[in-house]
């Protein structure tokens, strides 16, 4: 369980001060897929980081179990985010000059997980282990991403905008490997996105605006990634 | 344009490899040319054998350390080159998408030559105004008559225009060959990591290590230039400590200060390149929980070992260049006394090599702790 409570954050000083979040509180339970929803400017990717240690909060707790992600020091917020975070971004972020394998080492080495050869499979990229980022489309680059986040046996994945720079269909693939993946392994999701089709694919959907949390909801049936509009 | 002068401002290194070559340069040929003109009135035997001496000394000092230096501006205008097309791909890649031809956008390239010109008329510039001092230091016993400074006009030129108008040019040249690459290809800057998979990338190598292997073979010239740091503070300090009963206080000082300038300055940048280039692979490891020592480790340590060759290859350089010129070059003037290798010299140079190279790792290394975990997402 994740208890979020009265957290903000403001980015600038004086009258240049930006309240980007604005008191937000939340529970996502474990095992939960839970996508939060917004426009552009709303608030959701500084919610995201905040909420996965990237950022501290300027105010407010982030309770995992029982431990306060607020209260831990640099390298125990580094301890923190080894033992029990991953991260899908948009824009992939691969170490260029690794191969796939090697980018997928990045995530498995700190877990000590020896079968991370297995997501690669699971992926569809077994055939493409040993080639660089520059090689793969931007749908590859984003599995090589999905593996590497998913070899280090995250018990929370947060993922930004994880298809906002694909194709449809490529698109759908992406989320579908997720899905399945989720199904599996029983981490628990995050997911940020603009896109309202997304969020029927979610358990939870946290709707923000203004960085304040406008409607929660949970969806009764979840839809897969072939069944949404897009 | 997006080539400016700001950016050859960036080449600082250049200048003061440069500003080096050119002082030494300058010593020692105004020398010889100055002391030739007065070849006919040296009427003593010992001041033939030391006039024959300086002259060798003069041509040894100038080829080595000026071609040393040279190629290593060359290198790394080379680097400088290609790491501006490696960093702007996008920006030039543009520029031919939009029907730039590569020669076009090459040309700009010249202002790389400035630095190498700024440094170049620094030191001869300060060469110049020591010229009196240095003269007075060559005839210390008064072997010769009085040797009067001279200006030439055409030594200035070649240590001064020719290498500024030839390092803009190669500038040019390998600039227009870098950007040979497909505008696609700039544009992804997809050009840096060809498909170069090696057997032993076949191992099962752990991700760390691996990090520090593809980081050294990445950026090969740093490797050089590390070494070439290295190489330096050992020949120099070990030269001006070993050569305390062969030459002037001086000169003993003169050398330690170029080797420690060149060692330094080398060193930063490299280390500063190292860094700046692996910021979002630092990034995105602290995102995903490594500590910064794992980091530093990945990155800098790589390093290490090709700055201790570089070290070892220095002191083999100085020994053999002092015991060349004790055996060969002065071996008909008198009072020379017999060079040996001087094992305090290099246990102290190593001595203080390992604490500023270490000092210097743990400052970057610090560096890195620095680092903004977000400077991944500031693309």
């Amino acid at each position: 369980m994740i208890a979020i409570s009265d957290v903000t954050k403001s980015y600038g000083t004086g009258g240049s001060k930006n309240q980007v979040l604005k008191g937000i509180s939340l529970q996502i339970g474990d095992g939960d897929f839970t996508v939060i929803l917004g426009a552009s400017g709303s608030g959701k990717s500084t919610f995201l980081n905040v909420i996965s240690g990237l950022e501290r909060p300027d105010s407010g707790s982030i309770v995992y179990g029982t431990s306060d992600i607020t209260k831990l020091s640099d390298g125990e917020l580094t301890q923190f985010r080894k033992d029990n975070i991953g991260f899908i971004f948009q824009q992939y972020y691969l170490l260029p000059n690794m191969t796939v394998e090697k980018n997928v080492r990045m995530g498995a080495d700190l877990a000590g997980n020896r079968e991370y050869r297995e997501i690669i499979t699971a992926v569809g990229l077994e055939d493409k282990s040993k080639k660089y980022p520059s090689e793969l489309s931007g749908g590859e680059q984003q599995r090589v991403s999905v593996a590497r986040a998913l070899a280090k046996k995250p018990k929370v994945l947060f993922l930004d905008e994880p298809t906002g720079a694909l194709d449809e269909q490529t698109g759908r693939q992406v989320l579908d490997y997720i899905c399945k993946l989720h199904k599996e392994y029983g981490f628990t999701i995050v997911m940020v996105t603009h896109n309202q089709n997304i969020a029927e694919m979610a358990t939870t959907v946290v709707k923000m605006n203004s960085g304040k949390i406008s409607e929660i909801y949970a969806n009764g049936i979840q839809k897969t990634a072939y069944e949404i509009g897009w | 344009m997006i080539i400016g002068i700001k950016d050859a401002v960036k080449l600082i290194g250049i200048s003061i490899i440069a500003c080096c070559a050119v002082f030494v340069c300058t010593l020692f040929l105004s020398y010889n040319i100055d002391i030739a003109a007065l070849k006919g009135e040296i009427t003593t035997e010992v001041g033939m054998a030391m006039y024959q001496a300086q002259v060798s000394t003069g041509k040894v000092v100038a080829t080595v350390s000026g071609g040393c230096l040279a190629v290593t501006s060359v290198i790394m205008l080379l680097f400088y080159v290609k790491n501006y097309i490696d960093t702007h791909g996008k920006e030039l890649g543009i520029l031919k998408a939009l029907g730039y031809s590569d020669f076009k956008i090459a040309k700009h390239f010249w202002v790389f030559g400035l630095s190498v010109f700024v440094g170049c008329a620094l030191g001869y510039v300060l060469a110049f105004l020591y010229l009196p001092s240095f003269y007075e230091l060559q005839n210390a016993e008064h072997l010769f008559p009085e040797i009067k400074v001279q200006f030439h006009p055409l030594l200035a030129f070649l240590l001064v225009g020719v290498p500024a108008i030839s390092f803009a040019a190669l500038a040019v040249i390998y600039a227009c060959l870098r950007l040979k690459t497909p505008v696609l290809d700039l544009l992804k800057e997809k050009y840096e990591y060809k498909a170069k998979v090696s057997k032993k990338e076949t191992k099962d190598m752990p991700f760390l290590k691996e990090l520090t292997r593809s980081t050294v073979r990445g950026r090969k010239s740093l490797v050089f230039f590390i070494a070439f740091s290295a190489f330096c503070f050992s020949a120099m300090v070990q030269m001006s400590m070993s050569m305390k009963d062969l030459s002037s206080e001086t000169m003993a000082v003169m050398i330690m200060t170029i080797g420690l300038v060149l060692a330094f300055v080398t060193l930063f940048l490299s280390l500063s390149s190292v860094v700046k280039g692996n910021t979002k692979t630092i990034a995105m490891m602290r995102v995903f929980g490594y500590k910064h020592s794992d980091c530093s480790k990945a990155v800098l340590g790589g390093y290490r070992p090709f700055s201790y060759i570089g070290f070892a290859i220095g002191t083999i350089y100085q020994y053999a260049l002092l015991k060349i010129m004790v055996t060969i070059v002065f071996a008909d003037v008198g009072n020379i006394p017999e060079y040996n290798f001087d094992f305090t010299a290099c246990a102290v140079t190593l001595g203080l090599f390992v604490l500023t190279y270490e000092i210097a790792m743990y400052g970057y290394s610090h560096r890195i702790k620095k680092l903004p975990i977000k400077s991944i997402m500031l693309e």
